[in-house]
């Protein structure tokens, strides 16, 4: 790729937009709504047009019917774009009882309590953003949302964006394509590591938790940075359909782990597309839990482009109740001694449902390459549900290919042994859980690992209860 | 103030295992109950922990009423954790493991739980005059800190030759038999029971790991946790000396005595008994 000038860009499109303009478009998707909000965002001609084509890929795809029950959703009564301040909760009262209940039990300030639940933006995470905006600055790090990378750094936004998740990937990537907003953009030049995880939760810009994010990072040869995204708390919305797009590309002997925990409200299809691009020696890490929602159908993936580029994923899903999470992963080796490692675990609960899914790809011209994959199920009751379903391609014979599964369930005997230390069944149940999924959460930032810890336990004394 | 088990007849999948069980364990004392495999051992262990596999069954009604009191307090019916935290311990024959359950921190929650309920029962007992007030002093621990708590851990694993990085592993994951024994021994002195079972403690221990777990054994005693031994074998006698020994074969205490019974069942095995049966 070619070198790219890094400099902030004036606004030079389009109409300048009155302050406090409170913009919502109607319900249902046709171009005009896309070209609406296109507008809106003042956005260049060229991303309003890579929109519109998005679009007619979107209308022509048909939904996949291999994953979970997607037929539910009415793709004519959502509302495609909204600005943020619209989208919040008038005040705390409004919030469902539950999902205020389960902020209470898991003991969150009161001014984080309003902001996940919508109500309000934080007001101390501005503070921090901007100081923390200023450190990134001196080393040349750029970590904006989305939308204001698009009108601060057009040129670098347009030489990546939608080249690794192109529109007609699938019929999500495509609807995210027409219809974004939000997410966020990071770039880290040659060289520079970002020493202490970029949150975006940090960054106040209320475009954060939108239905249609789009993610860009572009770490640059030898460079390092590990972003985090989301929180264990349930996080209220009215939106039915979450659709993300994340591109990452991993320059060559560069790392980039992106870590995710997202717990949407249990009438959230969660449809994210992810993929990352790892170049000649560079490492590429996705940690990803999925707690809430309807159904979640993500598999974040690795394409191994370069000798030596290493991928992994790490996945933890939980299924409650009327949950359905269908997660995985994919390790796509297209060079030769490349390295990939997917180890899934999983958790179904009360009738809930889980599986795994996942590609492994080896091509004819890559030798040497490894790979593994682990997936274990857990369930905790007989009327829960674990599927697998591994999709191994490999042509080429010069290669090491693992893959472990296992299905176990809550042992009696274990059960006993820790109610005789005195546990409450819940309380064991959750202990046995959390112990189950350690491997992954010690991978997270403590914060976040507590947090789920926390939430497990709610969700035993939930189901047992 | 004792373990009083009454007339316990308890059922397997509707195979009687045990039959019309009586026992009385005072604080401070050591039982061991002996006796040939499939004589009940394990079944008693089970029982009054309160195993859901395990049903204790009533069969002359009212008359001999099978019953677990835990210091007057019937425990018959109540779930295994209550059980726990009115102060009885198993420790296992065969410990299962739990992948990613690390001990210190089972043992920290486990340790806070016996904490609480020992407050809540000693503050009930408030009005029961001026010695059961100096007693509730002597015995009212509150629990400790984080930070004490740890160096009690590190305390006591090092009295049984625990390394301390096991206390950071998994729950008797990866565990050698004798390791799995010391960490039951590491966390019945930790919690201090009222009451201990131990289940065969001794099996696949080395003369030193044996004297060591022996240790312990002294070391609760004198703590007036009333402990019951179960075991095959006289060996493990020899360090952790008994003052009474019972004999159960075929489901029923069929003799008691002193530790020369012990000796008694070295010499000449289990026959004797068997053939009464």
């Amino acid at each position: 790729m070619s070198q790219v000038a890094i400099q902030p860009n004036d606004y030079k499109y389009g109409f300048k937009k009155p302050e406090n303009y409170i913009f919502k478009a109607k319900k249902g998707l046709n171009n005009k709504t896309v070209e609406e909000i296109s507008w809106h965002k003042e956005e260049p001609y060229w991303m309003r047009d890579f929109r519109l084509s998005a679009l007619k890929i979107f209308e022509e795809k048909k939904l996949p019917m291999w994953g979970g029950d997607l037929t539910h959703i009415n793709f004519d009564d959502i509302y495609y774009y909204i600005k943020p301040t619209e989208k919040k909760a008038k005040s705390w009262d409004e919030l469902p009882e539950e999902i205020r209940d389960t902020y209470d039990r898991i003991g969150i300030p009161e001014a984080e309590k309003k902001y996940l639940g919508g109500v309000s933006a934080q007001y101390e995470s501005e503070v921090v953003y901007k100081s923390i905006q200023k450190t990134l600055g001196e080393k040349g790090v750029i970590f904006l949302d989305m939308d204001s990378g698009l009108r601060e750094y057009p040129d670098l936004v347009k030489e990546y964006f939608g080249t690794l998740i192109p529109p007609a990937d699938n019929k999500f990537a495509a609807l995210n394509s027409a219809t974004w907003s939000g997410g966020s953009f990071i770039y880290v030049p040659k060289g520079v590591h970002v020493d202490l995880p970029l949150q975006a939760y940090f960054r106040i810009n209320a475009a954060n938790m939108g239905q249609f994010e789009r993610t860009l990072i572009i770490a640059d040869e030898g460079s390092f940075v590990h972003y985090v995204e989301g929180c264990t708390a349930p996080i209220y919305t009215t939106d039915s359909l979450h659709s993300a797009v994340v591109e990452i590309f991993v320059k060559k002997g560069a790392r980039v782990r992106y870590t995710t925990i997202q717990n949407w409200s249990n009438n959230v299809y969660n449809l994210v597309t992810k993929r990352m691009r790892i170049e000649e020696e560079g490492v590429g890490e996705w940690v990803d839990g999925n707690i809430g929602s309807k159904l979640t159908m993500k598999y974040p993936s690795v394409y191994l482009m370069g000798k030596g580029a290493r991928g992994e994923v790490l996945s933890v899903a939980y299924a409650g109740p009327g949950q359905h999470q269908d997660a995985g992963g994919k390790a796509i080796h297209f060079a030769p001694y490349t390295s990939s490692k997917i180890t899934s675990k999983s958790v179904s609960a009360g009738g809930g449902r889980t599986s795994y899914r996942g590609l492994v790809q080896v091509f004819p011209f890559s030798q040497n390459v490894k790979s593994k994959v682990v997936c274990d199920a857990l369930l905790i009751d007989e009327s829960s549900r674990s599927d697998t379903y591994p999709t191994m391609d490999i042509r080429n014979n010069d290669v090491q290919i693992e893959h472990e599964a296992t299905v176990s369930k809550i042992g009696d005997e274990q059960l006993f042994y820790l109610m005789s230390r005195g546990l409450k069944k819940a309380d064991a149940e959750a202990m046995i859980v959390n112990g189950f999924i350690e491997p992954i959460v010690k991978e997270l930032p403590l914060e976040y690992a507590v947090e789920l810890n926390r939430l497990i336990q709610l969700e035993m004394e939930g189901s047992v209860g | 103030m004792s373990l009083i088990i009454k007339n316990l007849s308890v059922n397997l999948r509707e195979r009687q295992i045990l039959k019309e069980i009586s026992l009385e364990v005072a604080p401070g004392t050591l039982h061991a109950i002996m006796g040939p495999n499939g004589g009940g051992k394990s079944t008693l262990s089970a029982a009054l922990l309160g195993n859901s596999a395990y049903t204790v069954t009533d069969r002359v009604r009212g008359k001999n009423k099978p019953q677990i009191l835990v210091d007057n307090k019937d425990i018959t019916g109540l779930p295994t954790d209550m059980r726990a935290k009115l102060g009885l311990f198993l420790a296992f024959q065969s410990p299962i493991s739990i992948p990613g359950v690390n001990v210190a921190n089972l043992l920290k929650t486990a340790y806070q739980l016996s904490k609480e309920q020992r407050t809540k029962n000693h503050s009930s007992r408030h009005k029961e005059g001026l010695r059961a007030r100096k007693d509730q002093k002597k015995l009212h621990n509150p629990a400790l800190s984080v930070w004490e708590f740890n160096e009690m851990l590190v305390k006591e694993a090092k009295k049984l030759s625990i390394p301390q990085d096991f206390l950071r592993r998994s729950l008797n994951e990866a565990f050698s038999g004798g390791e799995k024994k010391k960490l039951e021994m590491l966390q019945a002195v930790i919690l201090s029971p009222k009451y201990a079972v131990f289940d065969e403690i001794d099996t696949g221990l080395d003369v030193d790991a044996l004297k060591i777990v022996a240790t312990g054994i002294e070391q609760l005693k004198k703590k007036k946790t009333g402990v019951i031994v179960i075991t095959h074998y006289q060996r493990i006698l020899k360090y952790a000396r008994p003052d009474f020994v019972h004999i159960l074969v075929g489901g029923r205490i069929v003799a008691s005595g002193n530790r020369n019974l012990a000796k008694e069942v070295e010499e000449n095995g289990y026959r004797k008994w068997a053939d009464n049966n």
